[in-house]
């Protein structure tokens, strides 16, 4: 009996594990074994196409006196400190307009929405042209109001704020699912506010606001990591019009990213090494923060009663 | 190491089309055809040219059939080299990877090839050539000299300068500002920052890699970035300048600074002779002013290269297809459809540039004794990055010269050599 069941939790173990197979063949070959080699490049001095030679700590030790390290690490937490802040206020902002009872709302929504499938490249050249110091039309609209018509793409000051700008563009997907969280909510918990005298104010932060916090952790682990990693908006905004194919990344290398100056290191100057151990650098960065959001999010986090 | 003399790959291919033709009862010669491919980064009318040169290579032999495929991604170029059997048998790039490349084993020694290269200009091959080996060929070469606008020269009575000394003077009666003090023309501009501030570092006797090493603060260097500054950046403030290039579009388009006359002069290349008469511009060339007589002209010389990958699957097939594009006609004619400086001293007099406007400036240059020629050198891409930041912070004016050029020298010491 004892063999019989064995034999039998062997064969469904088999069974299971073939049905398994193209995932655990994919993660292995495709995830799991490119991330332990890049762990063990990142301790070697590596160019691709010679064998790696161990250095120990030295490509880590490289990191703590390169300057351009720090600048894109700075640049990159910029992008995220201020960025994900911003977009979870508009997308939110955006959702409650959005959840109004507006003619033509589906219209609206999906025009919101428009952006997000616009391939990244093309709208980053649109928006080179529309932030066109002399002749772009953000200026133009600025000069209308009589505001201040910066040289978004040619001053260090609003470089970054260029890379922000085509970055919120984007915004309407988070919009549109924080929309979808909104209808979540019960409405009886609103009339029971309104009942109350409560302000349209404290209904948003005694009631939406906690029963929305599910998504805005989602929002803002996703957001996050996705601005940790930011590299096409700044790489298109900072191609050179001129004769070189890429100079300087954005005035005063305001829009050099961590990801930006990793893909320098491993296809420009060919240290593989040094890019791999920027990788794992990056993991522990992201992963330090969604630690720090995720322990934090016990005393925001509203879950009901679940 | 791979041999490639014509009898050797002419026998084998001879032996092979034999084989075949007993073996099979073969009639077709397209059985002994070796099938190679010709990876380029040139794309629209260049492509084009090229695609015309593979026909005539194509229909003057039946032994090897070259296609040709227009891949301008230098990283995905890259990235087929680093596979044990490559995706292209033949490519070109810059004289600024050779070493770097050649360092890794990615590019094959071509000195088999038995090219005499006595034809290429020293200041080329200086670049191509590391510890002994050949490992790219040279089929154009590049440099710079000073374009006008013929128009706007006239129009403020300013003659082409020679001198530096000149060249400050035409460039304050060229630059014009307007009440709100906004730049409307500059009378020096540069299309590539980069390859101007180095070229005016030329001109004043200084060098970047002196010695065959990073001098970024070469004293003639640093003065040459310093003419710049003063003369053009700082006159009209560098808030000003920016804001006035930022103005402008893609280069060599309806909307660059020098077609539209916003330009008055910059530093430019050959490819600039063919360009500006088809846009119908009214525009003259002289030599780059020096600081003194024996200055003039100084410039730089940038080399478009040929390379056969380690990972070729045909290396004997891409050799005898080389050896035919680096070959006076082809050269010609390639170089000609550019409008690009040929690499062979001996097309220098052809007559087939004479629909060139001013092309025999550029030329001339390429036997002068102050055309200079980078060495091959492994830091080079990281150099050049380093210094275009460094170029960007004095424009910006956030930076003094000699303190953003004293940032490279520091950065330069962890550079590979």
């Amino acid at each position: 009996m004892s063999t019989f069941r064995s034999q039998h939790s062997g064969w469904a173990l088999f069974k299971g594990l073939a049905f398994a197979s193209p995932f655990l063949i994919g993660f292995g070959v495709l995830y799991a074994w490119p991330i332990l080699a890049s762990g063990w490049y990142s301790l070697t001095d590596f160019s691709l196409f010679k064998a790696p030679r161990f250095v120990g700590l030295a490509n880590y030790e490289r990191m703590l006196a390169d300057d351009k390290f720090w600048k894109s690490l700075y640049n990159t937490l910029y992008f995220t400190f201020v960025g994900v802040p911003v977009d979870i206020a508009i997308s939110l902002a955006g959702a409650h307009i959005l959840n109004m009872k507006l003619r033509g709302q589906a219209l609206w929504r999906a025009l919101i929405y428009l952006p997000s499938i616009v391939p990244v490249v093309a709208a980053g050249f649109l928006w080179r042209w529309l932030l066109n110091a002399q002749y772009g039309f953000v200026n133009e609209i600025a000069r209308w109001f009589g505001l201040a018509q910066p040289n978004w793409l040619a001053d260090s000051a609003w470089g970054g704020v260029s890379v922000l700008i085509l970055m919120l563009w984007t915004v309407g997907g988070t919009m549109l699912i924080y929309l979808a969280a909104l209808k979540d909510v019960p409405v009886d918990l609103y009339e029971a506010a309104e009942l109350d005298g409560a302000s349209h104010w404290r209904r948003f932060i005694d009631i939406t606001w906690p029963m929305v916090s599910p998504v805005t952790l989602f929002q803002i682990i996703v957001l996050m990591i996705a601005f940790l990693q930011v590299f096409t908006q700044p790489f298109v905004l900072s191609k050179d019009p001129g004769l070189t194919a890429q100079s300087a990344v954005g005035p005063g290398d305001s829009m050099l990213t961590y990801s930006i100056y990793l893909f320098q290191n491993a296809f420009m100057f060919l240290k593989m090494g040094y890019a791999s151990a920027m990788a794992w650098v990056l993991l522990f960065v992201t992963l330090a923060i969604t630690l720090l959001v995720l322990w934090s999010a016990k005393k925001w986090v509203f879950y009901g009663n679940r | 190491m791979q041999t490639f003399s014509n009898r050797s790959v002419r026998n084998g291919l001879i032996g092979a089309a034999a084989t075949l033709a007993l073996g099979l009862g073969a009639t077709s010669a397209s059985y002994a055809q070796t099938q190679i491919t010709f990876s380029y980064l040139w794309g629209g009318a260049e492509g084009q040219a090229l695609e015309e040169i593979i026909a005539d290579f194509n229909a003057s032999q039946t032994d090897i059939v070259v296609t040709g495929v227009s891949s301008p991604d230098t990283t995905k170029q890259l990235a087929s080299m680093s596979s044990s059997r490559g995706a292209f048998d033949i490519s070109d790039n810059f004289a600024s990877n050779v070493a770097a490349w050649a360092d890794q084993g990615i590019l094959l020694p071509l000195n088999d090839l038995d090219i005499d290269i006595s034809d290429f200009p020293e200041s080329a091959m200086k670049q191509l050539v590391v510890d002994g080996q050949i490992y790219s060929l040279p089929i154009a070469t590049h440099n710079f000299q000073l374009v006008y606008n013929k128009k706007l020269l006239d129009e403020a009575g300013v003659t082409p300068p020679t001198t530096t000394a000149e060249l400050a003077d035409a460039i304050a009666k060229l630059t014009k500002v307007d009440a709100n003090g906004n730049v409307t023309q500059l009378g020096l501009g540069l299309s590539d920052v980069s390859a101007g501030l180095k070229t005016l570092g030329y001109a004043f006797g200084g060098d970047w890699n002196r010695g065959d090493e990073p001098s970024p603060t070469d004293p003639g260097f640093v003065e040459g970035v310093q003419f710049f500054f003063d003369n053009v950046v700082a006159p009209v403030t560098p808030e000003a300048y920016n804001r006035f290039i930022a103005g402008y579009g893609p280069y060599m388009s309806d909307q660059d600074p020098f077609v539209a006359g916003k330009y008055a002069m910059i530093f430019e290349g050959e490819w600039r002779s063919k360009f500006n008469t088809e846009a119908g511009m009214d525009w003259g060339v002289v030599p780059v002013p020096g600081k003194t007589p024996e200055l003039l002209g100084s410039t730089w010389s940038d080399v478009s290269t040929l390379f056969i990958p380690t990972n070729s699957p045909n290396k004997e097939a891409a050799g005898v297809f080389l050896k035919y594009l680096m070959s006076p006609p082809a050269m010609e004619k390639f170089s000609h459809v550019l409008g690009n400086l040929p690499a062979r001293l001996s097309l220098v007099k052809s007559a087939a540039y004479d629909d060139l406007p001013n092309f025999n400036v550029w030329l001339d240059a390429l036997n002068s004794p102050n055309n200079h020629g980078l060495p091959a050198s492994l830091y080079m891409v990281e150099y050049n990055t380093d210094l275009v930041s460094a170029f960007d912070q004095i424009l910006q004016g956030s930076q003094t010269v000699d303190a953003a050029l004293k940032s490279v020298a520091d950065r330069s010491a962890s550079y590979t050599r």
